[in-house]
């Protein structure tokens, strides 16, 4: 009797079950819908763009693992947002592999996402253009892009390497710099001739993090840039033989370097959090960054000495942009278009440049700015141990494209090790 | 038939994880090492890369760097942690302190583990800064170099610290709970205290000794935090060799990582089977 019971139980269980999975088949089958009416969004004009923007929700894909980034969506721009366009912004915090993930996933059933905007470069950028996940080209229609943004510039054109051609609109920079004591550097090494020589004249003081290390593989890039120029390697291919006889110098270069280095150049720290400790510790006068603010960060926490400063090389350190991209399947494609635009105007950059909000170096073109406007970034106080922007931007030269970097790595493997 | 079954299937849920996911993982690591990765358009079996690899001469000398590294420190454990166990055994006064400190390393992780060698032993570790407070040396590169040196001494420290306690645990279960008539017998003949150690109790425990060094060796040698961290840049211990290949942006590099995976996982059923054969022995000795 008790046994039957229990049948019947299970019986019931797998029915609920099963319906359970029907019905949310049924679910995702109503949420299909096709994406048809917003094909003829970009030939409209702006106006009626916002328009339709106007009281809509966007939700904002990204990566959401830095405090400060998400309290700039969260407290600037979504209040912005509102008080502007009465857009309603969601900030979802996922990393760019998983949305891509997502996005395939979706295009493969054919049905309308959730993401509005995403936050995206490089590798991913490729990757996802190669699979005709994104929406566009977009960039011309917006007031801000057309009228700030500098499109004839390499780092707008090309997402490392890959041509952008519409489908991203810039959203901020990082840029490579040197940090160092100026307690304890004289002279500060304008290339790499002078880094030479003040490594030789102070053995043991200097090193940098061994690749696969995100910042000592940009170190090793930037010293290639700064002895054979880095011009010829956006048309190079990408074949090990072309790029190791192209770098050569450098490598003998490096390996002139090498028993000058810390411990004789015998070793390397493997990661560049080691390196910042050793310079903390006073081991090494010199780490490194590519972040050009972080360092004026940790002088504010009393990591580093107060004596820390940064610089760049007088012929450019290697920067790279962050771009925000609309996908193929957004569900509100003119509310995107408006985030993006608003986020691109100069008001969103000052206050993302801002160190205490974040600290991310604008995209805006320099020349294209009033004087007024230009001031507005002048006024920022960037923090000690910070170079303004103009520095950076006068002296800033493009990443390499992305398939160079494990090239290049395992040539310094070979050559240096 | 239903009786012989039935335990198999209960187990099946739990072993179609277990299994699941190592055979599994094991199964597709074995065949991107031999070059089948069609997600890459790998398609033909070759045997290329383990010949690449074997004969590689920075794979060799990571692989003899791993050995020396398991090797070395292992032994070491094994010798200081019997002696540990014997002298917490032999000390007269109340144990209940001492047998709770002595098992205090085991349960730190081995991140934090080489965290405490790194702030003690590094050139401006807090030996470093002591010596330099006294004023034998004057700058820090005076401080001799144990930590990312070519002999691993850093990372052999730290799975000494990490080693020790837990031999010296199992040896002190063993040594306490064996019976003691042995020992007294072979004292009442005329025995020293230290033949009784050599003669008696090293026989006794030798097999738990050995099985210990057995499971010591095989994670220090295919562990990767402590040499990716206190390591020398070159040479690299194996495994992490092997991360290093993994994360390289370029798949086609994707069967030499798993090549050398498939050399670590080849020593540590090695290893286990050693284990195996050992506690074999145990079983014969106690019967």
């Amino acid at each position: 009797m008790i046994k039957e019971k229990k049948t019947i139980m299970r019986k019931i269980i797998l029915f609920l079950l099963i319906a359970g999975l029907i019905l949310n088949l049924v679910g995702c089958t109503q949420e299909a819908v096709v994406a048809g009416e917003n094909e003829d969004l970009l030939e409209t004009n702006w106006e009626s763009i916002l328009e339709e923007a106007e009281g809509t929700e966007v939700n904002f894909y990204g990566w959401g693992g830095s405090q400060m980034t998400n309290d700039w969506l969260d407290n600037f721009l979504a209040l912005r947002l509102k008080e502007e366009y009465n857009i309603t912004l969601n900030r979802v915090p996922m990393d760019i592999d998983q949305v891509l993930n997502k996005l395939l996933g979706e295009n493969q059933m054919n049905v309308t996402g959730t993401a509005d905007v995403i936050w995206i470069n490089g590798e991913n950028f490729s990757t996802a253009r190669t699979n005709d996940l994104l929406y566009g080209p977009f960039t011309h229609k917006l007031p801000n892009f057309n009228q700030y943004i500098d499109v004839e510039s390499v780092e707008v054109k090309y997402d490392f390497g890959f041509p952008v051609e519409g489908y991203e609109a810039p959203y901020g920079k990082a840029q490579f710099v040197l940090v160092y004591d100026e307690a304890r550097v004289e002279q500060v090494p304008k290339g790499h001739e002078e880094l030479m020589e003040l490594v030789k004249n102070n053995a043991g003081k200097f090193t940098y993090p061994a690749p696969p290390d995100f910042t000592g593989s940009a170190f090793i890039r930037n010293i290639i840039y700064d002895i054979v120029g880095y011009e010829q390697f956006i048309t190079m291919k990408a074949d090990k033989e072309v790029i190791a006889k192209a770098i050569q110098p450098a490598m003998d270069y490096l390996n002139e370097l090498k028993p000058y280095l810390w411990r004789n150049g015998e070793t390397y720290p493997s990661t560049i959090a080691q390196l910042h400790n050793m310079y903390a510790d006073h081991e090494v006068f010199m780490t490194m960054n590519y972040n050009s603010n972080e360092a004026a960060a940790r002088i504010q926490t009393g990591e580093f000495p107060r004596t820390t400063n940064t610089f760049v090389f007088e012929n450019g350190t290697i920067g790279n942009t962050h771009f925000l991209a609309i996908p193929d399947n957004a569900p509100n494609k003119a509310g995107a278009l408006a985030v993006i635009d608003f986020i691109l105007s100069v008001e969103a950059q000052a206050s993302k440049y801002n160190p205490d909000n974040w600290g991310d170096l604008p995209v805006l073109d320099n020349a294209r700015l009033s004087d007024s406007e230009r001031a507005i970034f002048d006024e920022i106080q960037i923090g000690k141990g910070a170079l303004p922007q103009h520095i950076l931007l006068d002296h800033r030269v493009p990443e390499m494209p992305a398939n160079f970097v494990p090239i290049i790595e395992e040539i310094w493997m070979e050559n240096i090790l | 038939m239903k009786k012989t079954i039935k335990p198999y299937i209960m187990l099946l849920p739990a072993m179609t994880i277990l299994l699941g996911i190592f055979v599994a993982g094991l199964s597709m690591a074995f065949l991107q090492s031999l070059g089948y990765f069609p997600t890459i358009g790998l398609q033909e079996f070759t045997l290329n890369y383990y010949k690449e690899v074997l004969t590689d001469h920075g794979f060799l000398t990571s692989l003899r760097f791993s050995l020396w590294i398991a090797f070395v420190s292992s032994s070491v454990s094994v010798v200081l942690g019997v002696l540990l166990a014997y002298s917490i055994v032999k000390s007269k006064h109340k144990k209940g302190l001492e047998e709770i400190v002595y098992k205090l390393p085991v349960i730190v992780p081995h991140v934090v583990a080489t965290l405490l060698v790194y702030n003690i032993l590094g050139q401006s570790g807090i030996i470093a800064r002591m010596a330099y407070a006294l004023g034998f040396i004057s700058q820090q590169s005076e401080f001799p170099a144990l930590l990312f040196d070519k002999n691993g001494f850093g990372i052999i420290l730290a799975y000494v610290w990490k080693g020790t306690p837990f031999i010296a645990m199992v040896v002190y279960t063993v040594l306490s709970n064996m019976n003691n008539r042995l020992s007294e017998v072979a004292l009442n003949l005329g025995a020293t205290n230290k033949q009784v150690f050599w003669h008696v109790l090293i026989p006794l425990t030798m097999p738990s000794i050995f099985s210990s060094f057995i499971i010591i060796f095989a994670f220090s040698f295919g562990a990767y935090e402590v040499p990716f961290l206190i390591g020398p840049t070159a040479p690299r211990a194996l495994p992490v060799q092997a991360y290093a290949e993994y994360m390289n942006a370029d798949l086609r590099h994707r069967p030499y990582t798993m090549t050398i995976n498939m050399v670590l996982t080849f020593i540590s059923f090695l290893c286990i089977w050693i284990y195996h054969k050992t506690f074999k022995l145990l079983n014969k000795y106690n019967g």
